[in-house]
């Protein structure tokens, strides 16, 4: 407790100013991801010590996905959500911007919003004690006004915690525990140039439909998060009977799109694609949304050339670091918060163009449900997969084991003109190994200047200029 | 269309018990049916259990504050089943591929059945069925999925027994705790 002399704060009165945590450097934990062999220690899915360790230097730092501008339209609508382990709360302002707090009230902690979401809401009112906080997070009142009878307390500087930064990229809203990272723009770097496929692939931008769907696993998060940075060659064997299921074949990535497909990376955030044009949007299952991907990949050729038009909808996957993912063409976003080291709480939500008509989102309402929700026919194999993966290194000898990363080592496209480290195919652990390299930078780097211009920084080349 | 068949309306009033006979013969094909689920007889249940105009819905909860219009949950968003005999189709040919990994080993499914209230309607070829269910799921060693809720059916009437015509299935969870719904309720 502060004595008085606090800086900002009278004498006598606590001083409650945010605190923000400060990373250290874990080189002890870096060394887990071996670059040299393209092997990955199990410790970082099962070490309770690691995973602290992964609050504090990756969900404590990194920009993390709140929300999507559409799902809180108007002045007081909020979504809560989590960052790492922490409740927020995501509130539009009466301004139209947006904040998001920590959702711990800051007398004992209760949380002030016990729901899911809402919409114009005035406020905030934790249930304890009845300390009321406006939209703006700021603390409105008390119960009984007993404290404001009390010379102690200055309400003026009491509120709830807010995120250390805020802002949006097209439509999604992302923030950070740190007020030294750099700007989501830097955080993104070039990836945005992939993201637009599916964030600015039609003038009038995106949204939301159908709110969300959330569900636990018990496995580590990184093994969803990798397997969308990058694992198509899972899809073969893992969703097979999907595929058979709805297209009456085996899943196939078409070998005519061989040359054409590839991975690349940047800051860890990955895409592989194969530039099929339609490959996932044919696996929801309705013809229709076929013609339209179609369609919109014409049109969007002169938004976006005709490599990321070719991209809309084709068999491909993305995560950008660390845990926010998203499939193109099947148009599943998705966040993998993590739960302890061996469980995560999956949240779901589709996105389509809001130009698309009615029945094409509602389309893609149902075919994400009947695909990639727990229930899908996709989504069923995945668990139990990653669960397995997690679990098995209760054994002490199965975790002293090292993983295989080693696919495609001989792989990088030194030719292609594209952003990010590029690499050949998309049959490839090229994204997966460089996902764990920024974990790995993560863990070692204590300051941004470092994190921001290690192994996974983009290479510097012409190519964003080149390719736009 | 009739409000009974409405998929975003629940029955009103539950106030028009049948007789004691259709009742039974109600409660004896709601057992059949869960006997036919849990020994994974999937393409049975479309043929024996399903008519083909079938809209099967379970809605993904939301907490929502009591004075919150849109409720708990709300016909057009998020939902784990929203469909038609085409769609459930599908779900069965994925379960009957050899390669339907998490059906392989065989999951051990238990589908428990209480609370049954059956109602006549204004259409006498159509009922109206309250039930609550207990789904289990126990797979590999250890691995076990409860979920409880309830359903409101609307069985057709047909020769020789019902068809499940519409379904609205209500489970009591939020976050789904279970990695996947290999099951139907």
């Amino acid at each position: 407790m502060c004595e008085g002399g606090c800086k900002g704060a009278a004498k006598g009165r606590p001083d409650m100013k945010p605190v923000y945590p400060r990373a250290a450097s874990y080189p002890q934990y870096a060394g887990l991801v071996d670059r040299k062999n393209a092997q990955v220690d199990r410790q970082v899915f099962v070490s309770d010590a690691v995973y602290q360790a992964e609050l504090q230097q990756i969900f404590a730092r990194a920009w993390l996905f709140l929300a999507h501008e559409s799902q809180i339209p108007n002045p007081g609508d909020f979504i809560r959500t989590s960052m790492g382990e922490d409740d927020v709360i995501v509130v539009r302002q009466r301004d139209k911007s947006v904040k998001a707090f920590l959702n711990s009230c800051p007398h004992r902690g209760n949380r002030v919003c016990m729901v899911d979401a809402g919409t114009k809401a005035r406020g905030f009112i934790c249930n304890y004690h009845g300390w009321s906080f406006g939209i703006d997070g700021a603390l409105r009142g008390t119960d009984g006004k007993v404290y404001e009878k009390d010379q102690s307390f200055e309400k003026a500087q009491i509120g709830l915690t807010p995120v250390a930064q805020i802002d949006s990229y097209k439509g999604l809203i992302f923030a950070t525990f740190d007020p030294d990272a750099p700007s989501l723009a830097e955080y993104l770097g070039p990836f945005t140039w992939y993201m637009d496929i599916m964030l600015d692939n039609d003038p009038e931008g995106t949204e939301f439909v159908g709110g969300a769907i959330k569900s636990e696993i018990d496995c580590n998060w990184k093994f969803p998060a990798e397997n969308f940075v990058g694992d198509i060659l899972h899809a073969f064997w893992t969703h097979q009977s999907g595929a058979q299921a709805i297209l009456g074949g085996g899943v196939d990535l078409g070998s005519r799109y061989d040359e054409l497909a590839f991975q690349a990376s940047v800051y860890g955030h990955g895409i592989e694609t194969n530039l099929d044009k339609v490959g996932n949007t044919r696996t929801l299952g309705y013809p229709e949304l076929v013609d339209y991907v179609f369609d919109l990949s014409e049109k969007a050729k002169d938004r976006l050339g005709e490599l990321r038009a070719r991209a809309i909808g084709a068999v491909s996957s993305c995560t950008v670091f660390p845990n926010f993912s998203f499939l193109p063409g099947q148009n599943t976003f998705r966040v993998w918060h993590p739960r302890g080291p061996g469980k995560i709480e999956l949240v779901v939500w589709t996105l389509v163009n809001k130009s698309a008509p009615e029945h094409i989102k509602e389309q893609y309402r149902k075919g994400v449900m009947m695909t990639f929700s727990p229930g899908g026919v996709f989504e069923m194999d995945d668990g139990e997969n990653w669960e397995y993966s997690t679990r098995v290194n209760q054994g002490f000898v199965t975790r002293q084991q090292p993983l295989h990363y080693a696919l495609g080592l001989e792989s990088a496209d030194l030719e292609r003109d594209l952003p990010g480290h590029v690499h050949k195919g998309s049959l490839n652990d090229a994204n997966q190994r460089l996902f764990y390299t920024r974990w790995a930078e993560f863990m070692e780097y204590d300051n941004w200047t470092d994190l921001q211009s290690g192994e996974t920084a983009p290479p510097q080349k012409k190519a964003v200029e080149a390719a736009e | 269309m009739l409000d009974l068949l409405n998929i975003a309306k629940p029955f009103a009033d539950m106030d028009t018990p049948v007789d004691a006979e259709t009742e039974r013969a109600v409660c004896r094909w709601l057992y059949a049916e869960a006997r036919f689920l849990d020994a994974e007889r999937y393409q049975d249940w479309l043929e024996g259990f399903i008519d083909p105009e079938i809209h099967y819905w379970m809605p993904d909860m939301e907490t929502r504050r009591r004075d919150d219009p849109r409720g708990t949950f709300s016909y057009g968003e998020a939902a784990y089943f929203d469909d038609n005999l085409p769609e459930l189709t599908i779900r069965v040919k994925r379960y009957n591929e050899p390669s339907a990994w998490a059906d392989n080993p065989a999951t051990r499914h238990a589908h428990l059945i209480s609370n049954i209230e059956v109602n006549a309607t204004d259409d006498p070829s159509l009922l109206a069925v309250c039930s609550a269910f207990t789904n289990v799921r126990n797979r590999n060693e250890a691995d076990q999925d409860i979920i409880h809720g309830r359903r409101e059916d609307v069985l057709r009437k047909v020769e020789g027994g019902f068809r499940l015509l519409r379904r609205r299935v209500f489970i009591v969870q939020n976050v789904l705790l279970s990695k996947n719904l290999n099951t139907f309720f």
